[in-house]
């Protein structure tokens, strides 16, 4: 399986599944629902699932973010070294694409605190709604074109 | 003849009553076709029998069937290696770069056909970054050129003591000073 989403960023909230209290010989429907859902879905997709990580367990190959040495920036280059420009160009570009990376991010974990929350994100999600401010605008005073 | 188309008459009529007892199909009874009320062929049961009359569609069928045949033609061996690799192979994962080692350039992608193209087809984005460094190193090298020849062609008509801009005069061996060397002839 994938690996998983960071727990430290994203907390579940608690659960709150009531003590199954039965009164009634009725059957319960969502059980009999979720009790499907399972049998016909989610057994057969994990099964395959299984099947295809263990076919694909022999051959397993990795990847890795490559990472790039740190040229002189374009503050720094002498006028006229056109070379040097174009490094600090694609320097100043592989960080900007970084940059909306990171804010990508912040904006998710944003998202994600205020689908939790509910009606009560704005008190909740303080910490959230600081960093992405934050973030922000150091992101538009930084690379503002 | 008379006697006959009775013996006709009569034999149709038996075998209309009998369909199904051999010598009384209808081929070999008396040379005349017998109607048989009892075996027509019921293809139409409800609603009327109609002869369309519409224009001709076999171009259109020829175009669609050709049309899937030369789609399916790469579409399905297409279809085939990519399911494969992605079932047999699958993509890869992420992982921290070891100690010591220097990554291939394929090995920053993830899926194994991406990986592929770039191994056997592109160069690799550091020889694309140096050809590109290289091709503006050389295109610095020749604005400068022009511009020192600017400079050059300004300095040498200016003072005139270079090889260019010399315009070509008349030997002045060849001017007769004879008439100058005396003042009043």
């Amino acid at each position: 399986m994938p690996a998983d989403y960071d727990k430290g960023a994203y907390p579940e909230p608690p659960r709150q599944t009531p003590v199954v209290d039965k009164q009634t010989a009725l059957p319960n429907p969502a059980l009999i629902l979720s009790k499907l859902f399972y049998y016909s879905v989610d057994l057969p997709v994990t099964t395959f699932r299984d099947a295809v990580d263990s076919i694909r367990a022999k051959n397993k190959i990795v990847y890795y973010h490559q990472k790039f040495r740190r040229v002189p920036d374009l503050t720094e280059c002498k006028e006229g070294d056109y070379p040097c420009y174009y490094e600090a160009e694609m320097q100043w570009r592989r960080d900007y694409k970084v940059d909306q990376e990171i804010v990508k991010v912040i904006q998710e974990r944003l998202r994600a605190c205020q689908q939790r929350e509910g009606h009560s994100y704005q008190q909740n999600c303080a910490k959230e709604i600081q960093q992405f401010n934050e973030v922000t605008k150091n992101f538009q005073s930084r690379c503002k074109y | 003849m008379v006697g006959t188309s009775v013996l006709r008459s009569v034999a149709a009529f038996a075998a209309r009553l009998s369909p199904l007892k051999s010598g009384n199909t209808a081929a070999n009874l008396l040379t005349r076709a017998i109607p048989r009320t009892d075996k027509v062929v019921v293809r139409w049961g409800h609603g009327k029998r109609l002869f369309v009359i519409k224009p001709s569609d076999y171009y259109d069928r020829r175009f669609l069937r050709l049309l899937q045949f030369y789609i399916l033609l790469t579409g399905v061996p297409v279809a085939i290696v990519v399911t494969g690799v992605n079932i047999f192979i699958g993509e890869a994962e992420l992982a921290e770069i070891p100690e010591g080692y220097e990554p291939e350039h394929w090995e920053y992608y993830k899926h194994p056909i991406t990986r592929w193209i770039t191994r056997n087809i592109y160069d690799s984005p550091v020889k694309d970054y140096e050809k590109m460094m290289a091709a503006i190193q050389i295109e610095k090298e020749k604005a400068d050129m022009r511009l020192t020849q600017l400079e050059v062609r300004r300095h040498m008509r200016q003072q005139g003591d270079g090889p260019w801009f010399q315009v070509p005069t008349l030997n002045k061996e060849l001017i007769d000073n004879s008439p100058k060397s005396s003042p009043d002839h």
